[in-house]
């Protein structure tokens, strides 16, 4: 592989890999909120978090820069207490990734916590076991599949994240350049062996990525 | 004391629960028709619910008391419960769920109880099996183990063998019976089913519509009740006393009432038990009318005291001497037998139609 190739690719997976990562932190709490306690406003929640799913990607990484860029409430918030830029850096990358890939995993995630049997959980406390104890030896193992589909779909989708990656993180090759991006560019060179070397590696990884959360549940289920 | 229990509870779409009642060294049975608010007491004492109004108390220690909004977690109560669908982890093997309640205890303090339980509840040759592929028996004596192991302060069983064959029950409720007085807690055991109150039951609370209306020892609250429409898996339930073995049979004298023949069991003349017959399971004949030459051994006469008709089936009481038996009979056979009450008749069963219970 060329350093040209190799450094959109490892780009990706790290932006993929950061976003992913971002996404199971944040997600878990909010998808046990929400499949667990009923409050006001708890539907309307749920579907503002699965918009970025119907969004064009165009307008979701418009909305972002509205928010993180540097005249944004956030964006200026971070750059001025703590000197962090989002736009035009990879961290913009994987913000605009994360936010794409969410409702991937909070869909499954919070569909398959909701499917676990509060019973279940009841017996554990009877047990004597405490709430980290019941959501760390119960509901976790059972909700399993669905938490580990999820991952797997975000991961994935944060790795061919384009219009959000590109309206946040820009295209600056080396520095924000995405193997989708790398590929959007290499076609509008007019260098379709790039492109396929390209396409051919994001299937690959894609396909291992595939492969082994079927082996995990495979494993898992047996 | 073991436990003391005043509840006011609205149930929602139920009845209003007002209850008191105090569970000394004994199993107590809640007996009652489905939907009179059974299983929310046992989630009200464990913790599961919070109650409206009330106060419970184990051991002289209290677990909740509203009036000064005390309300202890689930976790701290060190109750234990039995469920109807057993509700084990699927996601661990038998060893895994017996020694789940364990996770406080010291490694080798676990294993010794965890092998102590097992031992106790006969699964100990289940412990590496996962839970996938083992019978509705075996998954609730699991689910009894995995309750029991960390010495529970109460048992509370929520109608634990309903689903269950026959056999398969009264395994499970000999061995609560026993498990009981060895392990020495004290239980409370939800059913609507006679015949398991009997059983397991030294105290039995009979509950309608979220009232204690009738208390006493199982068999004479449920004599004194006598046969309830709405009361699913309708038994006639009869203590008796082991007269004499024959081949392959065991006679029965039921006190003030007729000799039963019911399939050879183990214990000593002289000995009582209980035995139970399905109200589905006996025959209705005309006096005079029972055909010579049957199969079935128990070919009793009596006289019709009293029928309750529901819809397309009624319930006929029959009364020899002293003893009160309720038959099932769908309408139009009611019918075609012109029986009444004051009609002499025969009922017919089988020996093997008599199940039955150990007493002592």
């Amino acid at each position: 592989m060329t350093l040209e190739l190799s450094s959109p690719l490892l780009l990706s997976l790290r932006v993929a890999f950061f976003a992913t990562l971002l996404i199971v932190v944040f997600g878990l709490p909010i998808c046990l909120l929400l499949a667990r306690v009923r409050f006001p406003g708890r539907d309307l929640l749920g579907a503002l978090l699965a918009l970025p799913l119907v969004l064009p990607p165009t307008v979701l990484g418009f909305a972002l820069l509205a928010v993180f860029g540097r005249r944004g409430p956030v964006g200026s918030l971070l750059e001025g207490a703590f000197g962090v830029a989002i736009v035009f850096h990879e961290s913009g990358a994987v913000l605009a990734a994360a936010v794409a890939a969410f409702p991937l995993f909070f869909l499954p995630a919070r569909s398959a916590l909701a499917g676990v049997d509060q019973r279940l959980e009841d017996a554990a406390r009877l047990l004597g076991r405490g709430e980290w104890s019941v959501l760390r030896h119960v509901t976790l193992p059972l909700a399993w599949k669905g938490l580990m589909a999820g991952t797997l779909l975000a991961f994935t989708r944060a790795l061919g994240d384009f219009g959000a990656t590109l309206m946040l993180a820009g295209n600056i090759p080396g520095r924000t350049q995405t193997a989708p991006l790398a590929l959007y560019d290499a076609v509008n060179a007019g260098d379709p062996a790039r492109a396929w070397r390209i396409s051919a590696w994001l299937v690959s990884i894609a396909l291992v990525v595939a492969w082994f959360g079927q082996r995990g549940l495979e494993r898992r289920t047996h | 004391m073991a436990l003391q229990v005043q509840l006011r509870h609205q149930i929602r779409a139920g009845p209003r629960l007002d209850v008191t009642f105090r569970v000394d060294d004994e199993c107590v049975v809640l007996f009652g028709a489905s939907g009179a608010g059974k299983t929310t007491i046992l989630r009200l004492i464990a913790g599961l619910v919070r109650p409206d109004e009330g106060l419970v108390c184990l051991s002289e220690k209290v677990l909740c008391e509203t009036s000064k909004h005390f309300h202890e977690t689930t976790r701290k109560r060190r109750i234990g419960f039995i469920y109807q669908d057993d509700l084990l982890f699927p996601h661990l093997d038998v060893a895994g769920n017996v020694r789940f309640g364990l996770a406080c205890w010291g490694r080798t303090e676990a294993e010794h109880r965890l092998a102590e339980t097992a031992a106790l509840c006969h699964v100990d040759h289940l412990l590496s099996r996962s839970i996938e592929g083992l019978s509705g028996g075996e998954r609730q004596r699991v689910g009894l183990a995995r309750a029991l192991a960390p010495r529970p302060r109460l048992l509370l069983c929520d109608e634990p063998v309903s689903a269950l064959d026959v056999s398969g029950r009264d395994v499970l409720l000999q061995m609560l019976a026993s498990v009981r007085k060895t392990e020495r807690v004290p239980m409370i055991y939800v059913t609507h089913a006679p015949a398991e109150a009997v059983t397991v039951g030294d105290r039995l609370l009979l509950l309608d519509d979220g009232r204690i209306v009738e208390e006493g020892r199982p068999l004479d609250v449920l004599a004194r009740i006598g046969p309830r429409g709405g009361l699913a898996d309708l038994r006639n339930v009869h203590e008796a006393q082991v007269a004499a073995h024959e081949v392959g049979a065991t006679r029965l004298q039921v006190p003030g009432g007729p000799e039963l023949i019911v399939p050879r069991c183990g214990a000593a003349v002289g000995a009582r038990v209980v035995v139970t017959i399905r109200a589905d399971d006996v025959l209705l004949a005309k006096s005079g009318t029972a055909p010579l030459g049957l199969s079935a051994r128990n070919v009793i006469p009596g006289v019709v005291e009293r029928i309750v008709a529901h819809e397309e089936e009624a319930e006929v009481v029959v009364a020899t001497g002293s003893v009160r038996w309720v038959v099932s009979v769908v309408s139009p056979a009611l019918a075609a037998l012109c029986l009444h009450p004051g009609s002499p008749c025969t009922m017919i069963f089988k020996a093997r139609g008599c199940h039955l219970l150990p007493r002592d």
